[in-house]
């Protein structure tokens, strides 16, 4: 009985369905749009909004039955949008728009239908229309049954027991997440600091889910699961994420496995560490949230970024900025005597972005020498300063808080004397470090290091790929600090030299052969 | 008590034989009605003076008392009834009770003074079967309540109670039970009035581990009281009716079964009576293990309701007893196959269950020969409002509105004139005059567009607005409705608010078309039966009262000047002897005047609390339009 396939006419399209199977479902299957707004494909079906409801008529007889529900069991014929249904829904989108008038999605769905004003008095600051979606995703998906729908008719609310803040809440913010309208937050519900989840790839400027693609042009750009936060994974729940994807390509079996790969060549191209700031106290990196990196304000800057490229610090817009070099590089202390030899540049462009973006910004940057050696950078470097940019020689010795503003105290040393420039916002030119576990690696593939703690090349000028061991070389960051242009060329000349090896390897090795040949 | 359980027919028989040869026809017997009604009025303190007098007077052993549940004429209560004979004495005071022992008991003679007095012949009447009250009733149900004490088996098993349950286990299959509920034509006295037959039928073939049997007696219409009634009165009907219907869905199968009885919490002596009959009926073994011997087992639990009408719901009873928040759910799935925890559930309401003894006992035939067509037996309804006789009913399906309410409930007190009954509790229909002649069984109510509901009915006199009167039960319904559905929860709530507004004379002219398309959706997209009927108290009275929506609309005016914004009360000089009896009562001291002349009301004080016009002697005071400048007489003329 439970696999028959039953004939039925939705809006006089004939269909095949399975038994048991809705009548939204086969809609939808058949492209034919029926309104909503309590029903989700993960959730159980709840029957709350009636936007759904549909004539069906079976045996000559007709009635009203909400789609979202209706398992169809007969040969039945559904009319989504007879007069009856239209009459009712509008009067159900009217009833709701006038409850929560902010409510965009209300007002959107209700202008479709033709309503321009609700008749009744709209009810002010609501935002939730009771759908329910919060309170089944907290029970059915999460699990954790924190909060539910309290009280009675139109005192109807979402909310905890005795309207205390809930232990039983993860802060996990699914109530948040699914709520159409914004009416529900996780500080409603719970005193637990939620702990927002944060995209790495954009410094921590923008938040992610557990399932994620870590950026945009990932390889492969697929996403991720992760597994720490994952209720899945941590709780046996949920599994929204399969349920809801159409190929059915979530795998929570899948484990992270070792390849062993058998190669003539090994290319090293590790990278680089971003220098991290906190070791510069006097900065206050870490400590004012307007003081950040420069790759902070990369992203920052970014059109695909977390702000869409609208350089904002805690929502506003920064007037004063000051960027500041070599934080990180050219430094003893930090024992990094190596000069980034990306800094000034990036610096130089940061700086025009955010006069190009910032209309009257103060943009100050503060400087020992800069170093624009590349093709077209020292013009670039005039231009920026050029644009009314201000570099001043010197490096500033603390960055403190004097009422709202940032003070950046430095000595300028061409006017031989202590300046002090408020900012908005403060940005460091991190330099480039060796990684963490550059030596780690150094040990597995037998390579030297030099002293700054970059791979060393087996010769700075006759081989600056090659390394000490045979048939393994460097590209790009992990031998020195350089920048795009040059790491490309490096990475080219390490290619270039791989394919010699290669070549000298089968070459000799299809002589050795052929010899073999000749003696057999 | 511990007694032997009943393990065959011949046992049950056997005691029932014990039981009745102890009792003696003729011994005296003072029957308190103890009822919820009569313990209002104190019936519990008239047992006791009654008990104190007959120890006084040293007749404990040769008179007994028997407490019992509701008779069913509350207007009169506390009711006390002197068998043999079956006098009928109303109204008992403490200070009666010396005298009925001495006069009735002692000597026999009848006190005049406490016998009911027909309003409309003025004659005495003696005995309870003759007063109208019951003469014209059927009671097949109710009667037993007048004769059991509901915390004694051994009474109610002595009036021949549990032989059906006896020989539907020992005498019939499950299939013979079904088939004999079916023919009975016993529909669902709950309110949506579906046959109880095929609900069973449907659950017997319904497949599960468990099914599950349960007594719906969250009766929570405002003003209704049958269930409670049967429930309080004699709860060893429902528990038999409920046993039967567990053979019926479940005998002779291998799965589980088990009952619940879910019954509000605010009915504190229903929930007594009905674990006090589970207990004694476990420790007779006719529920249980082996019931009466006949290897058949099924035990039956009590749940109590926290008071939420939505939960007389089906649905919304079934998560209630799952411990969730009682909302109902659709039911394009039926509960006899996925109802409480998704098992087979077979759910009737107190009075549906009552009647299953019955059928059993004496036969289909029988109860297939009372009533109408579609509709068949006795029905019960709570008869309140304005009307003389407020009280229990039980007639036939099939007797008109006129009889029950004229006949039956002697008609409109104060002889003021009829103007509507509401049948079917809160989200029932108000009927007009001309519709008393309309024979009242499921189909016919349902046609005119009120309906059954569990079967109360509110009788209105010309002195209610019928505005008001929707706006009433709409703002019950809404504190109601559970609110999980939107035509339901914002539906009723926006009716509600374009009735307060008609109430206070500010109804717009489109108000009435409003009404009526809101009233649309609610009873057309609305989740459960509440939604659904909500709106049958407003489309009713548009439909047989809309001049008096148009009145207060369009001229501003409360026909039946009751509602307060639209009147206001007027000394007429001409009849005003200046006496001051208003002036005394007037909370707000609005009514000023010197002595022995005609006094006036101060507007802008009055509260239109209605308090002068009760104490005016002389008719001077009357209820007219508000800032109407002359006098013209309203139609009605009773105080809010």
């Amino acid at each position: 009985m439970m696999n028959d396939w039953i004939k039925i006419t939705i809006d006089g399209h004939e269909t095949m369905v399975r038994q048991d199977t809705t009548i939204l479902k086969a809609a939808t299957d058949l492209g034919i749009e029926i309104p909503t707004l309590c029903h989700h494909p993960v959730l159980e079906p709840y029957g709350a909004c009636r936007l759904c409801t549909v004539e069906v008529l079976q045996k000559g007889r007709s009635r009203l039955v909400t789609s979202c529900n209706y398992p169809i069991r007969n040969e039945i014929e559904v009319q989504t949008a007879s007069e009856q249904v239209l009459r009712g829904r509008k009067m159900i989108i009217e009833l709701l728009w006038a409850r929560c008038p902010e409510a965009r999605v209300l007002e959107t769905l209700a202008r479709s239908y033709g309503i321009t004003k609700p008749r009744f008095e709209p009810r002010e600051g609501e935002l939730c229309y009771l759908c329910g979606l919060c309170v089944r995703m907290c029970n059915e998906i999460v699990g954790a049954k924190a909060i539910s729908l309290i009280q009675r008719g139109v005192e109807r609310e979402v909310g905890t027991p005795f309207y205390q803040f809930s232990e039983a809440c993860i802060a996990c913010g699914a109530c948040e997440f699914i709520c159409p309208t914004g009416a529900i937050k996780v500080t409603d519900v719970t005193d637990k600091e939620p702990r927002p989840l944060l995209l790495d790839f954009d410094m921590g400027l923008r938040g992610r889910g557990n399932i994620y693609i870590p950026f945009p042009q990932a390889v492969p750009n697929v996403p991720v699961i992760d597994r720490e936060h994952c209720l899945h994974f941590q709780a046996d729940a949920c599994g929204v994420c399969q349920a809801v994807c159409p190929p059915g390509a979530i795998d929570y079996e899948q484990e992270d496995e070792f390849v062993d790969v058998e190669v003539g060549a090994v290319i090293v191209a590790t990278g680089f560490d971003p220098f991290d700031a906190t070791h510069k106290p006097e900065f206050g990196y870490g400590r004012y949230p307007n003081v950040i990196s420069g790759l902070e304000f990369e992203r920052l800057a970014s059109a695909s970024g977390p702000t869409q490229g609208k350089i904002r610090i805690n929502g506003s817009e920064p007037k004063e900025i000051v960027f500041v070099h070599c934080v990180g590089s050219r430094d003893k202390l930090e024992g990094a005597e190596y000069c980034s030899r990306i800094c000034c540049m990036y610096t130089a462009k940061q700086a025009h972005l955010a006069h190009d973006k910032i209309e009257g910004a103060k943009i100050t940057v503060f400087y020992m020498d800069v170093r624009a050696f590349g093709k077209g950078f020292e013009e670039f470097y005039d231009r920026v300063r050029a644009e009314g940019i201000t570099y001043r020689r010197g490096n500033p010795s603390e960055i403190y808080k004097r009422a709202d503003k940032l003070i950046v105290r430095a000595e300028d040393t061409l006017l031989g004397r202590t300046v002090e420039v408020p900012a908005d916002l403060v940005v460091l030119a991190t330099g480039v470090q060796p990684r963490e576990d550059s030596a780690q690696v150094a040990t597995m593939l037998g390579l030297e290091m030099s002293e700054d703690g970059f791979f060393a090349e087996a010769h700075p000028e006759l081989r600056p790929v090659d390394t000490q061991r045979q048939g393994v070389y460097l590209a790009g960051t992990c031998q020195s600090p350089k920048d795009i242009p040059d790491t490309v060329a490096q990475a080219k000349a390490a290619a270039a030299r791989a394919i010699v090896e290669l070549s000298r390897v089968k070459r000799e090795l299809q002589t050795t052969a052929k010899q073999g040949e000749g003696r057999g | 008590m511990n007694q032997e359980r009943i393990s065959s027919p011949e046992g049950l028989a056997l005691l029932r034989q014990q039981l009745q040869s102890r009792r003696t026809a003729d011994k005296p017997c003072i029957t308190v009605c103890s009822g919820t009604g009569c313990q209002a009025y104190g019936c519990q303190a008239v047992t006791a003076a009654f008990r104190e007098e007959l120890e006084k007077r040293d007749l404990s052993d040769q008179v007994d008392i028997l407490t019992t549940g509701c008779h069913g004429f509350c207007e009169r209560g506390p009711v006390v009834v002197l068998q043999p004979q079956g006098i009928f004495y109303e109204r008992m005071k403490l200070k009666d009770v010396a005298e009925v022992v001495e006069e009735t008991i002692a000597k026999g003679e009848v006190i005049d003074r406490l016998l009911y007095q027909d309003p409309r012949t003025g004659e005495k009447i003696v005995h309870e079967r003759d007063v109208p009250f019951y003469k014209l009733q059927q009671r097949e149900i109710l009667s037993m309540n007048g004769m059991i004490d509901p915390t004694s088996i051994e009474d109610y098993i002595a009036v021949d109670g549990y032989s059906a349950l006896v020989k539907a286990l020992h005498e019939m299959t499950p299939d013979e039970i079904v088939d004999a509920i079916k023919q009975s034509g016993l529909r669902g006295r709950g309110g949506a009035g579906f046959p109880t037959g095929r609900k069973w039928e449907g659950c017997r073939r319904a497949e599960g581990e468990i099914k599950y049997v349960i007594c719906n007696a969250d009766e929570g219409d405002p003003g209704a009281y049958m269930d409670r009634s049967v429930m309080e009165g004699n709860p060893h009907s429902v528990i038999e009716g409920m046993i039967i219907a567990a053979y019926a869905i479940g005998g002779h199968r291998r799965h589980g079964l088990e009952g619940y009885i879910y019954v509000r919490n605010e009915y504190p002596l229903a929930v007594k009576n009905a674990g006090l009959a589970l207990e004694t009926a476990r420790s007779y073994g006719l529920l249980g293990e082996d019931i009466a011997g006949s290897g058949f087992n099924f035990d039956i639990q009590i749940r109590r309701g926290g008071g939420a009408f939505v939960c007389g719901e089906s649905s919304a009873l079934m998560q209630s007893l799952q411990g969730n928040v009682g909302e109902p759910q659709a039911k394009y799935v039926r509960s006899v196959e996925k109802g409480l925890w998704n098992q087979p559930t077979t759910l009737n309401n107190v009075e549906t269950l009552a009647n299953v003894p019955l059928i059993i006992r004496r036969g289909w035939e029988w109860y297939a020969g009372i009533g109408t067509e579609g509709s068949k037996g006795t029905k019960i309804f709570s008869l309140v409002g304005k009307i003389n006789n407020t009280g229990l009913v039980e007639v036939p399906m099939g007797v008109t509105l006129r009889e029950i309410i004229f006949d039956i409930g002697g008609g409109i007190p104060d002889s003021k004139e009829f103007k509507a009954v509401q049948t079917g509790g809160p989200s029932g229909g108000c009927l007009p005059e001309n519709m008393l002649d309309l024979p009242v069984d499921f189909d016919e109510l349902a046609k005119v567009g009120s309906m059954m509901g569990s079967g109360g009915m509110i009788v209105m006199d010309e002195g209610t607005c019928m505005v008001d009167i929707a706006r009433y039960f709409l703002d019950f319904l809404k504190e109601e409705s559970c609110g999980k559905c939107v035509p339901c929860r914002e539906g009723i709530a926006r009716s509600l608010e374009i009735l307060n507004r008609i109430c206070q004379g500010k109804g717009r002219p489109e108000d009435i078309d409003l009404l009526e398309e809101l009233s649309e959706t609610v009873q057309g997209f609305s989740l459960c039966a509440l939604g659904q009927t909500a709106p049958n108290p407003v489309l009713s009275t548009l439909k047989y009262f809309r001049h008096e929506y148009e009145a207060h609309i369009f001229e501003e005016r409360c026909p039946a000047g009751v509602c307060k914004a639209l009147i206001e009360y007027w000394i007429d000089p001409e009849l005003c002897t200046g006496c001051g009896a208003c002036t005394r009562v007037c909370p707000q001291e609005a009514i000023t005047g010197e002595k022995k002349t005609p006094h006036t009301v101060t507007r802008s004080e009055c509260i239109k609390c209605g308090a002068c016009y009760d104490v005016c002697r002389f008719e001077a005071i009357t209820i007219r339009s508000a800032g109407v400048k002359a006098a013209p007489a309203v139609e009605a003329v009773e105080a809010p």
